[in-house]
């Protein structure tokens, strides 16, 4: 299963005041935030991190079918290699690791977890003003071969959104996410 | 402290990371943190916080993972009171 996570890096600023007294501690363990806290830029570092959970979280949910929790410090997290805008690590959530993979935009950051290392992924990366589930919907539509006008996006009861044909749910595997500016999906091309 | 209170102490936190502001015409029990006010999840820490803050409690990485809706806080919020 693979799930994804986008942050904004302006609407972060404004949204959230991460030098409050408690914001680091609640989310990250002692590692995590020495590693925040010793970056470069701290700021980038907390939200890359964040986004590796917040990616984890939604793969792992997806995977066990899931009710909701808000447990960031559940997921562990672990950088492997740091080239200039991509950024390699895993996440570990119990006896569950998953990997992640971490664009690092001017205005951005995107991260795509995923249970297996795996390439055959696509993503896409909107501004606001575009409809990303439609874009969800042509890619399923291409993928499966299935009249677009007939797919649409639903949530489960655990508020897992899936997507359904002719009243029959697609058994395909992508995620949503949204922050700010920006919207994305990643859809994994093997499982479907 | 009766509920009507708490519930306006709990709405008067939360207002400033509501994204949907009509979700707070109809605040009470049944109102979702994210389905409802489309709070951002990185600010669902800072509702936690500014609940600790408020209510003078502290709230522990298990009470915090199901506080996603104003009947859950209402609940962790009044158990951790019952406690002091």
């Amino acid at each position: 299963m693979i799930g994804n996570d986008i942050v904004d890096f302006k609407t972060a600023a404004l949204q959230s005041n991460w030098q409050r007294r408690g914001f680091l501690k609640k989310l990250f363990s002692e590692n995590e935030q020495s590693l925040i806290i010793n970056s470069e830029f701290p700021e980038r570092g907390l939200w890359l991190l964040w986004a590796m959970k917040e990616a984890t979280y939604k793969a792992h949910q997806r995977r066990f079918k899931l009710p909701r929790s808000f447990n960031p410090k559940q997921f562990n997290c672990e950088i492997f290699s740091l080239e200039n805008t991509s950024v390699l690590g895993k996440v570990q959530n119990q006896d569950f690791s998953y990997h992640t993979q971490t664009y690092i935009g001017e205005d951005y950051l995107h991260c795509i977890a995923s249970q297996v290392q795996q390439k055959e992924i696509t993503q896409k990366i909107l501004t606001h003003s575009k409809d990303i589930k439609q874009e969800l919907i042509l890619a399923v539509s291409a993928l499966k071969n299935l009249p677009k006008a007939k797919i649409s996006l639903k949530k489960d009861c655990n508020f897992i959104p899936y997507l359904i044909s002719d009243e029959t749910s697609i058994n395909c595997d992508f995620s949503l996410s949204h922050h700010g500016n920006f919207s994305a999906f990643v859809l994994s091309l093997t499982r479907c | 402290m009766s509920d009507k209170e708490l519930l306006e102490k709990l709405k008067k936190i939360v207002t400033p990371y509501v994204q949907d502001k009509e979700g707070l015409e109809n605040f009470d029990e049944t109102t979702d943190f994210i389905n409802d006010l489309q709070i951002n999840s990185a600010n669902l820490v800072d509702v936690v916080l500014d609940v600790e803050d408020e209510f003078d409690i502290e709230i522990d990485n298990d009470s915090m993972k199901d506080m996603l809706s104003v009947l859950d806080a209402k609940n962790i919020i009044q158990f951790k009171l019952a406690g002091k």
